[in-house]
């Protein structure tokens, strides 16, 4: 029985407080590229410890082990199935939540896509650029295997000299290479697949101020942290219509304020990161597995 | 797709066309190709007119443009992992630590 009370414990601390501590620290902010892993590895572990949580306690309760016939007469059978369907709900919704936000993401990336390029002008200073002829400051990027689109408004050229410009476009050809649009996509159907009282936006809120920081350094490395920095402040800066205003510390500052400090190499931390992370994947795996492996050790002898 | 928004009827290909053959070269295949893949996204309208199709744009571009906008400026919700955008907008107060954080920048620029 401690099985599946073990697994239930660290699905819980996955899922509450371990995502609520490290999004209080800064640390992660020093080695974004393993926080992101380390994100990762936090998700896949809490769904892994939950579901093994479920499949553990179902063995337990379904009785002796080499005992696998199933009795519709014993109440305990009855509540071990029940489980096991319970678990196979979740894994069903789980992947209904991915392929739900797969398709749709890309339906309307793709109807956005065939605006721009009606609406827009091509440039060429770099593959796939387009500029809309709207005064609103706006740069962003659509993200696809194959016609890839960085979009810019004219008011946001405007406001940019030629090295700003060249660092935003940099920080967009970053998020575009790297396809951190699916880093995203993963947190978001992680927090589409359950329902409202357990899930928190904490993981999808920090996986997108992370990529922002990874594309940042990408455009540091190539053209120095200055015109990025220059460059963020002159579009943040500007004001807008509709100017939501974030209640914390946004992330706008917090890249900012990491471009103006010193350009980090934080080796150890890294590693260390993303042995956190493979710890976390491989401790409810085998958890799960060792009465699995057990268990058929056990028949074969 | 100019062209259609800057008629008031609808066009065959024929007529786009003959209107841009002025200002460009362009062969009549490629202007249809174009015209059926804008059909195929729903960004014009056609209909029959004997053997040939009828084009006009589905919505006027102020309208589509104020789509984009929309779609693009959208921060709630679904719709905000389809577009990564570099920069979203912020309160004064953190204008002014923007701000702060950047003359640091600058001045670590001189002195170093």
């Amino acid at each position: 029985m401690t099985t599946p009370v073990l697994l239930a414990v660290l699905a819980l601390v996955l899922t509450g407080p371990a995502p609520a501590l490290l999004a209080r620290s800064d640390w992660p902010y020093r080695v974004p590229r393993a926080a992101v892993i380390l994100w990762q590895a936090i998700a896949l572990a809490a769904v892994l410890a939950a579901l093994g949580a479920g499949i553990a306690l179902s063995y337990s309760i379904a009785g002796r082990p080499g005992e696998p016939r199933f009795d519709p007469s014993s109440v305990r059978d009855l509540v071990a199935a029940a489980i096991l369907a319970m678990v196979a709900l979740v894994v069903v919704r789980l992947l209904w939540a991915i392929g739900r936000v797969a398709v749709g993401t890309r339906a309307r990336r793709k109807r956005h896509r065939d605006l721009v390029d009606v609406l827009a002008t091509p440039d060429g200073l770099i593959p796939g650029l387009r500029v809309l002829a709207e005064e609103t400051p706006l740069a962003y990027c659509l993200p696809a295997l194959r016609g890839a689109r960085v979009v810019v408004s004219v008011g946001a050229l405007d406001r940019l000299d030629d090295s700003e410009l060249k660092a935003v476009l940099a920080h967009e050809q970053a998020h575009l290479r790297a396809r951190h649009d699916l880093v995203l996509e993963e947190f978001t159907a992680l927090h589409h697949a359950f329902p409202r009282w357990v899930r928190s936006d904490v993981a999808l809120e920090q996986a997108r101020t992370l990529v922002e920081l990874l594309a940042d350094d990408d455009a540091r490395r190539r053209n120095g942290p200055r015109p990025l920095a220059r460059a963020l402040v002159a579009l943040a800066g500007a004001p807008a219509p509709e100017a939501a205003l974030a209640a914390a510390k946004s992330a706008t500052v917090l890249r900012v304020q990491r471009l103006a400090g010193p350009a980090a190499n934080e080796s150890t931390l890294s590693a260390i990161t993303y042995a956190a992370a493979a710890a976390l994947l491989i401790l409810p795996t085998i958890t799960i597995a060792a009465p699995i492996v057990k268990a058929i050790v056990d028949a074969v002898s | 797709m100019e062209q259609l928004w800057a008629s008031p009827a609808a066009l065959t290909v024929r007529e786009v066309h003959e209107q841009l053959a002025g200002t460009r070269e362009l062969a009549y295949t490629t202007v249809m190709t174009v015209l059926d893949r804008l059909a195929k996204k729903k960004l014009t309208e056609r209909e029959r007119d004997g053997k040939a199709w009828r084009y006009r744009a589905a919505a006027p571009r102020e309208e589509l443009a104020a789509d984009l906008m929309r779609d693009a400026l959208d921060r709630a919700g679904d719709r905000r992992e389809a577009l990564v955008r570099f920069v979203g907008q912020v309160s004064d107060e953190e204008a002014a630590l923007l701000r702060e954080a950047l003359s640091k920048l600058d001045d670590q620029e001189q002195t170093g």
